[in-house]
């Protein structure tokens, strides 16, 4: 059961951008702050939003 | 001795398979419990994903673990990322699952619930979970190329080109059929209007707290979103007990298109972050929270279903759009079904997140097979209703009479019978006015969802249901979120798109300054938002018309992706597994062609859109048309020879892609044309289990 909860929250995070944040922070070497969210969130923004939403 | 098991356990499966899909296409005369429907399709579902997609992943695909992967090859930490088989299934379902699943069954329902049933299961298994799979496989072999790419490197030229032209202008049809469902389910209702109106500041707030206040904090930020969300339909049931309030919110079908269209074109022209990412985050949670709501529902409530198997309509004079069982049911559910446009994210973020090729099969065919059980429970939740109570929701006044005494009596007279004493005690119970014309398939979807819903929380109180106003209006709200978030995204990815064809022949235009912005976001608004106000204004309802067309546009989009797979397995040297492609393409274009040429020729006004057109102008030469009523015929007649156009225009591309197919196929396997296969070259894998 706690197996479960922990891949819905990281299937939650996964789709709120949130791990890929911190994959985003890991491979770079940096930390966390407001700027770095911004210029992160701006670049993966940008391409997730050139696809359509599916019907 | 676990061999042994193993098999008696999947001919245990397979026989009830078996059972209940003989089951209910046998049953007559006594009501059919939907559990019957959620075991066969769930049994039939694991024997196609453990057996067929199994031996397509193994013996036609050659699927390879010992290969690395694009996420593994091109890791970047952006894209390019090899992510847990089970948050990618996630991840993939979330992204592929829209309002395409729930509603075009509700308005296939219209036939009698078995036609649906059977083409959910069998199309899901054999055609639209196959597709899925097929592009998501090809992409991943070719570093995660795009369905466009694929078609212009493995087709040709002109594959390639007619393929992006044809997706401008399927998300056009599209954008427009979905804005009409909004707007048909908010016309003259200030409870849902409120609702709606209060989640474009809820979205803007939380824009400005995730970038500014709270940077990074996206499942926090929608938390709180989701809370302001629901106090704002509790409040929108005081905005409309108000007498001052809820005339500011009774919204005519005109306004609400226009109210959408300007929506379409701020959410196009404003910074991703500040509007368009937090509605995108807030609607994707709350939609798979409510189909996995609506499944515990299903299981706990297992309605009985109240339509029958077939109704009158099959003939193909049904009221929600005309037109014969075969071939309109199965253009009316793409999604659930079929869907060509899930080969766009099956060739978009997906592959570039596949940590192991046989990911491939449960990501690719099994989150299909999901949403195809999802569109099993709309169906069944639709079906739920009085077939009565069903037909007065989803009937148009064109054809059911102007005032709700007409509809009831021509709805009874089909031997589906409604008062119209019910009918305002169930909009009473609803928090609705009236629940009278409410086409779009959303009203009624809310309805059987909100009955589901209430019967497992809630109880009666005073012979009326006392939740059913609630969950009707939270019903409505998830699916108006996620429509317009739909739009928000399609019209700014139209834009993108109208640039980057433009752009070809004048560079400037790619750039994104705001002059070129705004010209190029006005162009897509107006597009689809002339097809949303055509649908506004036929008397018919706009579904008749417009839903009949985003669906030949989704399968015949399904074609191209499925040329494309055929052709991939060609030059695989696979011919002789050509069928696993070829038999749903040959359907498609079958189903498709056949609709297609109904909906431009047909002679039944109803039914062909240049017939329709007809009708009208010998009215008018004739001087049998009251003179109020010409220049709306007129405008009619416009839009039935502009659908006819756009309906042959989608057709000829088709038809363009597959001839370009049928060539290169023959000149491949009668040896005229080397067959080279397009894959990245072969890597070992690296990847350690630890690392996902």
């Amino acid at each position: 059961m706690r197996a479960f909860f922990r891949g819905v929250m990281t299937l939650l995070r996964e789709i709120a951008d949130e791990n890929a944040y911190e994959r985003h922070l890991r491979a770079h070497g940096r930390v966390h702050s407001a700027q770095e969210w911004r210029v992160f969130i701006d670049e993966r923004l940008a391409r997730k939003f050139a696809q359509g939403k599916c019907c | 001795m676990k061999k042994i098991a193993g098999r008696i356990v999947w001919a245990l499966i397979s026989l009830v398979a078996a059972f209940f899909l003989t089951a209910i296409a046998v049953d007559r005369g006594e009501p059919v419990n939907s559990f019957w429907i959620v075991l066969a399709a769930a049994c039939t579902y694991l024997v196609g994903y453990r057996f067929y997609a199994r031996f397509i992943a193994a013996k036609v695909m050659a699927l390879d673990d010992q290969r690395a992967t694009p996420a593994e090859r091109l890791r970047d930490g952006h894209d390019y990322e090899p992510t847990n088989k089970w948050i990618l299934f996630g991840h993939h379902f979330a992204a592929i699952a829209g309002p395409g699943p729930l509603v075009g069954p509700t308005l296939a329902a219209q036939f009698g619930y078995l036609p649906s049933v059977y083409w959910i299961i069998i199309g899901a298994v054999l055609g639209g979970a196959v597709q899925d799979f097929v592009i998501l496989f090809c992409s991943m072999r070719r570093d995660g190329k795009t369905l466009g790419q694929m078609a212009r490197d493995e087709i040709g030229k002109t594959g390639g080109f007619t393929a992006l032209l044809a997706v401008l202008f399927i998300m056009i049809i599209l954008l427009a059929v979905v804005a009409l469902v909004v707007v048909n389910a908010l016309k003259g209702s200030p409870w849902g209007t409120f609702t709606i109106a209060a989640t474009m500041p809820i979205a803007l707030f939380m824009g400005v707290y995730l970038r500014y206040w709270r940077p990074g904090k996206v499942l926090e930020c929608s938390t709180v979103g989701f809370v302001l969300v629901m106090a704002s339909i509790f409040a929108g049931q005081a905005v409309a007990n108000s007498p001052v309030m809820a005339p500011w919110f009774t919204w005519s079908a005109t306004t609400l298109a226009l109210a959408v269209i300007v929506y379409g074109f701020l959410s196009s022209v404003l910074p991703v972050w500040l509007f368009l990412a937090p509605r995108d985050y807030l609607s994707t949670f709350i939609k798979l929270g409510v189909v996995a709501m609506l499944a515990v529902g299903i299981l706990a409530v297992h309605p009985v279903l109240q339509l029958p198997a077939f109704t009158r309509f099959v003939d193909g004079t049904g009221p929600i759009f005309a037109g014969k069982v075969f071939p309109f049911v199965f253009i009316t559910i793409a999604c659930g079904a079929v869907s060509g446009f899930h080969a766009l994210i099956s060739s978009g973020t997906t592959p570039k997140m596949i940590a192991r090729e046989w990911n491939a099969w449960p990501v690719g065919y099994g989150s299909m097979l999901l949403e195809g059980f999802v569109a099993i429970m709309a169906l069944i939740a639709a079906c739920s209703l009085q077939p009565g109570v069903f037909f007065a929701v989803n009937s148009p006044p064109g054809v059911v009479g102007a005032s709700p005494a007409a509809a009831v009596s021509t709805i009874s007279n089909w031997g589906y019978p409604v008062t119209v004493a019910d009918m305002n005690a169930l909009a009473a119970d609803a928090g609705e006015k009236t629940l009278f014309y409410r086409t779009g398939g959303a009203p009624s979807l809310a309805l059987g969802m909100a009955h589901i819903f209430s019967s497992s929380v809630g109880g009666k109180k005073g012979g009326g249901n006392a939740f059913l106003g609630f969950w009707y209006h939270f019903a409505i709200m998830f699916e108006a979120l996620f429509i317009l978030t739909i739009i928000a995204a399609g019209t700014r990815v139209g834009r993108f798109m109208l640039q980057d064809l433009l752009g070809q022949a004048y560079p400037s235009l790619k750039h994104s300054n705001w002059p070129v912005v705004f010209a190029a976001s006005g162009v897509v608004v107006l597009a689809w938002g002339y097809f949303l106000y055509q649908g506004v204004r036929d008397p018919l309802g706009g579904i008749n018309s417009l839903w009949p067309l985003f669906g030949i546009a989704n399968q015949l989009l399904a074609a191209i992706a499925l040329c494309v797979g055929t052709t991939i397995f060609i030059k695989m040297h696979r011919a002789r597994y050509l069928w696993i492609t070829g038999v749903p393409l040959a359907w498609l274009v079958v189903v498709t062609f056949t609709a297609g040429y109904q909906k431009i020729f047909s002679d039944q006004p109803r039914v062909g859109f240049l017939s329709e057109a007809s009708h009208l102008q010998t009215a008018i030469d004739a001087g049998t048309m009251a003179a109020g009523k010409i220049a709306e015929a007129q405008g009619q007649i416009f839009n039935d020879r502009l659908d006819a156009a756009v309906c042959g225009m989608f057709l000829i591309m088709v038809a363009l892609i597959l001839i370009d197919s049928v060539r290169v196929w023959f000149r491949i396997l009668t040896g005229a044309r080397e067959s080279k296969v397009d894959e990245a070259p072969f890597v070992l894998s690296r990847l350690q289990t630890e690392e996902l």
